[in-house]
Order: structure tokens, then sequence, then C-alpha cells
């Protein structure tokens, strides 16, 4: 399920069958022209990498809004926020919730994230997603993704 | 002269519509491509959809084969390309089917044979939703109707899918 109109309307009805909440994490920082296209290129693939994901599972998986945070801050700093707003995705009830991110300042505070699983993947800086190979390279890893998730499923 | 004025167009009168006419029709040479434009998506309706070729008809095994495919999807005034995938065999009665790999219970996408506790299905992943060989759910699991089918057509031994895929009778 998506953050849009027509699939709420499928989640309130079949709540009891979303049981798995996925959250995309994303930096963002306008401070230096390199890493801003960067970070540019790492959203635009964490969009590709999650719509994937959803369409594969959308019946259990709820995709919800990224949660977005200044990349020169300190990762502590966002802890308790990010928290705050976990905890509240894990009481409606969803009884997995997935973090996913190229940020691997968050696999540091990984002991420290509540009721979650991070899923951290290494990223590519650059590179061309309307390529062949790329998007080969990017289905391949969906694939261990989506594997990864069905095993906490059963 | 008053007479006459009854029946004649004063000079005023004249170029009052002379320009009135000319006006109105620079006006609307203005205007009609522009609402046209606006309106153009409403013009066109649904587009018919076209069918992408697919495999040879020949092809076609027992065994249900995966092929994704691209088609032109158009969604008010944005159009994209989106992928589908079909799963394409011929049934014990050599009907062919090409049926969509969206559960009908909320939407996952099904894989064929992927279950080692059950052979020769459809099984969904996300709450173990079961088609038979058929595509025909099976009864137990959360899907409420089988998969559904795509729109095909077969033309000199080719087969050609469109991107629509409709509900299916009970078999």
């Amino acid at each position: 399920m998506k953050w849009r109109t027509n699939d709420i309307k499928q989640y309130v009805q079949a709540k009891e069958y979303i049981d798995t909440a996925l959250i995309p994490l994303i930096p963002f920082s306008l401070s230096n022209d390199q890493q801003i296209k960067e970070l540019v290129f790492q959203k635009e693939l964490m969009d590709v990498y999650v719509n994937h994901i959803e369409q594969q599972l959308k019946g259990r998986i709820f995709l919800l809004p990224e949660y977005y945070y200044l990349k020169d801050d300190k990762i502590n700093e966002e802890l308790t926020k990010l928290n705050r707003f976990t905890k509240h995705v894990h009481n409606q009830p969803f009884k997995y919730t997935f973090l996913i991110t190229f940020d691997r300042e968050w696999r540091k505070v990984i002991k420290e994230l509540d009721d979650v699983e991070l899923l951290w993947i290494p990223s590519m800086k650059e590179g061309d997603l309307s390529q062949k190979e790329t998007q080969k390279m990017i289905q391949s890893q969906v694939k261990e993704i989506e594997q990864l998730i069905m095993d906490s499923w059963n | 002269m008053s007479d006459k004025k009854h029946n004649e167009v004063t000079r005023r009168q004249f170029l009052n519509y002379t320009l009135m006419g000319v006006g109105g029709f620079m006006g609307a040479a203005v205007l009609a491509p522009m609402v046209g434009f606006a309106i153009d998506p409403l013009l066109k309706g649904e587009k018919e959809s076209d069918f992408v070729y697919i495999m040879d008809v020949d092809e076609i095994t027992n065994e249900p084969q995966r092929k994704t495919f691209v088609i032109d999807q158009v969604d008010g005034w944005y159009e994209s390309q989106v992928e589908r995938t079909a799963w394409i065999y011929k049934n014990n009665n050599g009907d062919i089917l090409a049926l969509s790999p969206v559960c009908t219970h909320l939407g996952c996408t099904v894989d064929w044979n992927s279950n080692a506790d059950f052979p020769n299905e459809f099984f969904c992943p996300c709450h173990f939703g079961r088609f038979d060989s058929n595509g025909v759910n099976i009864a137990g699991t959360p899907p409420t109707e089988p998969l559904h089918q795509y729109e095909y057509q077969i033309t000199d031994g080719k087969l050609y899918l469109s991107g629509k895929s409709n509900p299916r009778e009970e078999a």
C-alpha cells in the first residue's frame, strides 16, 4: 500500500492483513554541490527500490511517507524523533517496521532504535538508472530485500 | 431622408457590425485552440489499449512462463510506460491462458511453483493465498476470485497482449 487516496481506502478495510511498515530514511543537504548530486541520486534510487518492493508485496506492506533529516546534523539528535515516529507506527499496530536507508550513519545507532529492523543498503554514488545493467543489479538486490522481509514473516 | 434611414445601414452601424464581426472572429481564432488543448484528454476518451507482441504461439508450453512487457499508460494528462508481467501457458484443454500475477486478495505479486509445499500452484507470499494450475483460487486461502486474464490476440501464430486484464468466470 502506498500513501495515496486509492490505497488508503483499501488499507482501512483490510488493516488486519497489512502488518508491515516500510519507512525510507532520506538525508538531505544543500551545502555542498557534489554532495547534492549524490543525495539526489540516492533519493531517486531509493524511490525505485521501495516502489519495487511495494509492488511485489503490496497486500502486506505499507510504504509510509519518507523520513527526512539534515545530512549535516548529528544522527543522535534524530534518534529521539525517529523513535517517537516508529513508536506511533508500532502502536497502530504494525507488527513489523522496516527502516530502509543508504546512510550508514544509522548503523552506528542500530542498538538504540526501538522495535524496528534497519535495512541498510550499500549505495552507488552515481549512475544511470535507465541503463539495463543498473536495472538488473537493482532488481536482484530488491529480490534479496524482499526475501529478507518475507523471512521475518515466517 | 428619414425613410432612407430606416432601410439603409448608416456608416456608424456598418462600422460597428464589421468591427464586431471581425473582432469576434479573431477572438474565436485565438480561443478555440486553447479550449481544444485544455479539454483534449477528455475528447480522446479512453485510449484503445495497444496490443504488444509477447511470443510465438508454438513457444507456449503447458508450464507457465513468466513474460514481461511494456505498455503506454495514459492517465488523464500524464502518459507513462509501465511494465506488466504475465504468466503464459496452455491448460489441459489446450486453451491459452495469460494470467495477471496480481493476487486477487490485496494485490501482492504471486509466483508459480515457488513454494515447495504447494507444487504446481500460484503462491502469494503475503498471506499464503493459493491458486491452482488454472489460476483458480483455492478455497480456504484469502483470495476470493481467480487470477485475472489479460486480453489477448493471436495473429499469424503470434501472441499479443494488451495491458488490460479482466476478471474471469469461475472455472
